[in-house]
């Protein structure tokens, strides 16, 4: 027991260092999130759409993203890709924002496609009979709905991209679980930094969980039907 | 006018209108009755084409709506106002905004403008106190007047209600019946779905009795409820009154 305390004592300098690592970490998150939602938007309006091409198109695009591990997405985004058309350096932060915003694009249109057939078909109707167009109702009138149903399911899926994000420890961008593997290679110690990034993680879960939660019930509280 | 020529309808293997044929004259309020399933929904939404007739044509002002490309269809939809019954009014809108929402998108009038013609016609069904509110904050009969009001802002030339008050507990049905007369009483064409018979009586010019996708009687409300002619619609009228 003793020898933790001293190797928590030891790497004291570097433990904000580790902690910093969490903004990379949501960073990531929030960029991949933000590309995510807008991907998703598009992809579930595919989906729902009369257009066959595009629904095809838009349903194998998830069916892949969906179909393959994320961390070997990512592998064949950073290392893979740039071989093959020549590409030299690729900055390892944008590539696994994009990678990620393109794998999240996947789940969230499949997250907002439920809640766009949770809509009551009496509000596409009462717009339709409104002489109100397509974009316009979707952008109006349906999206607002759909989107205020799944915002918890939303909230999960950034969840998911928080904790995920540790994978793009594998492609050198120093979020916080590099950073943990760093300071264990600099101090030949793996417990106090790594246990520093386990905490730290959970703890930024437990309070996007509890924002979600507040979200949820001020939601439900102003529910208008 | 509108003139429904041979309309039939089909969802998939079920044959829901069957040779369906009405003319609705302008300023004539015509009630459409019959039991439920025999086709009445479909048949009112067959003349905005919130469903696509399988076969014959919808006419307004003469224009056929079934050969109508998609941006005329909404044109189309401009002039006709639509009740629902169960109101479908959009809930993350307060009152005035759900009244001033397809006048500014669709028409394109200025926020003013828009307002201007809400409050007038929030006055008219007397709801101008709750032009701020959401509806879920609203009765079902408030619900249903504003939903009455957002189809009037359009200024539409034709309404079309769907059993407007089935939905309402007992004491609301006046209040929203009394909106529908006076609108009656000024002048609009109607089409109206109502299962109140005194009501249909009260209003109509013309009495339209469905049963099976087909109509089976079309006759003045007198003549209708006293007499008529038909073994269903007997039946029906027993049952009902
Ligand atoms: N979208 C639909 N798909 C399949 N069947 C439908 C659809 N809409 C209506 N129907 C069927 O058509 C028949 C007539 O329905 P409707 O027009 O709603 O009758 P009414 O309004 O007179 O009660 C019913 O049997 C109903 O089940
Ligand atoms: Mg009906």
């Amino acid at each position: 027991m003793e020898h933790v305390i001293t190797g928590f004592k030891t790497i004291a300098p570097s433990i904000p260092y580790i902690i910093n690592g969490i903004w990379v970490t949501l960073g990531i998150a929030l960029g991949a999130a933000i590309i995510g939602f807008v991907l998703g938007i598009l992809l579930s309006l595919c989906k729902i759409g009369k257009i066959k091409l595009l629904s095809g198109i838009a349903r194998a695009y998830t069916s892949i993203f969906r179909g393959t591990p994320l961390i070997m997405q990512l592998a064949l985004a950073y290392f893979a890709i740039p071989q093959l058309i020549g590409l030299n350096d690729v900055n390892p932060t944008t590539c696994a924002i994009v990678t990620f915003g393109l794998n999240s694009g996947a789940y969230m249109s499949e997250i907002i496609r439920s809640g766009i057939n949770a809509v009551d078909k009496g509000q596409f109707e009462a717009a339709s009979a409104l002489g109100v167009g397509y974009w316009p109702m979707m952008r109006d009138i349906i999206l607002p709905q759909a989107i205020k149903n799944i915002l918890p399911a939303m909230m999960n899926e950034f969840i998911t991209l928080t904790k995920d994000s540790a994978i793009v420890s594998t492609i050198a961008v120093t979020d916080m679980m590099r950073r943990s593997q760093i300071v264990s290679a600099e101090y030949y110690m793996y417990f106090p930094p790594m246990f520093v990034a386990f905490i730290m993680y959970y703890i930024v879960v437990l309070i996007l969980t509890a924002v979600g939660g507040r979200i949820e019930r001020r939601l439900s509280r102003s529910d208008q039907s | 006018m509108i003139k429904a020529e041979h309309v039939f309808k089909d969802f998939g293997s079920t044959k829901v209108l069957k040779d369906v044929t009405l003319d609705i004259n302008k300023g004539e309020v015509v009630v459409i009755i019959g039991p439920s399933g025999s086709g009445k929904s479909t048949f009112l939404r067959c003349i905005n084409l919130l469903e696509q007739p399988t076969k014959g044509n919808v006419l307004i002002d003469d224009q056929d709506l079934v050969s109508l490309k998609q941006k005329q269809v909404t044109k189309v939809r401009e002039k006709v106002g639509m009740v629902f019954q169960h109101f479908h009014l959009f809930p993350h809108k307060t009152v005035l905004d759900n009244l001033i929402y397809a006048p500014m998108k669709v028409k394109k009038l200025s926020k003013d403008e828009a307002v201007k013609r809400a409050e007038a016609l929030l006055e008219k069904v007397g709801l101008l106190d709750k032009k701020n509110q959401y509806p879920n904050k609203l009765s079902g009969g408030q619900k249903q007047r504003v939903a009455i009001a957002r189809a009037l802002a359009m200024e539409p030339e034709y309404m079309l209600f769907d059993e407007p008050t089935s939905a309402l507990d007992p004491e609301m049905v006046k209040e929203v019946l009394d909106v529908i007369q006076s609108l009656a009483e000024s002048g609009m064409t109607m089409v109206i779905v109502t299962h109140e018979m005194g009501f249909a009586k009260q209003v109509a010019n013309k009495v339209v009795f469905m049963d099976d996708g087909r109509i089976l009687e079309s006759n003045t409300p007198a003549a209708f409820f006293s007499n008529p002619k038909t073994d269903r619609a007997k039946d029906f009228l027993e049952k009902i009154l």
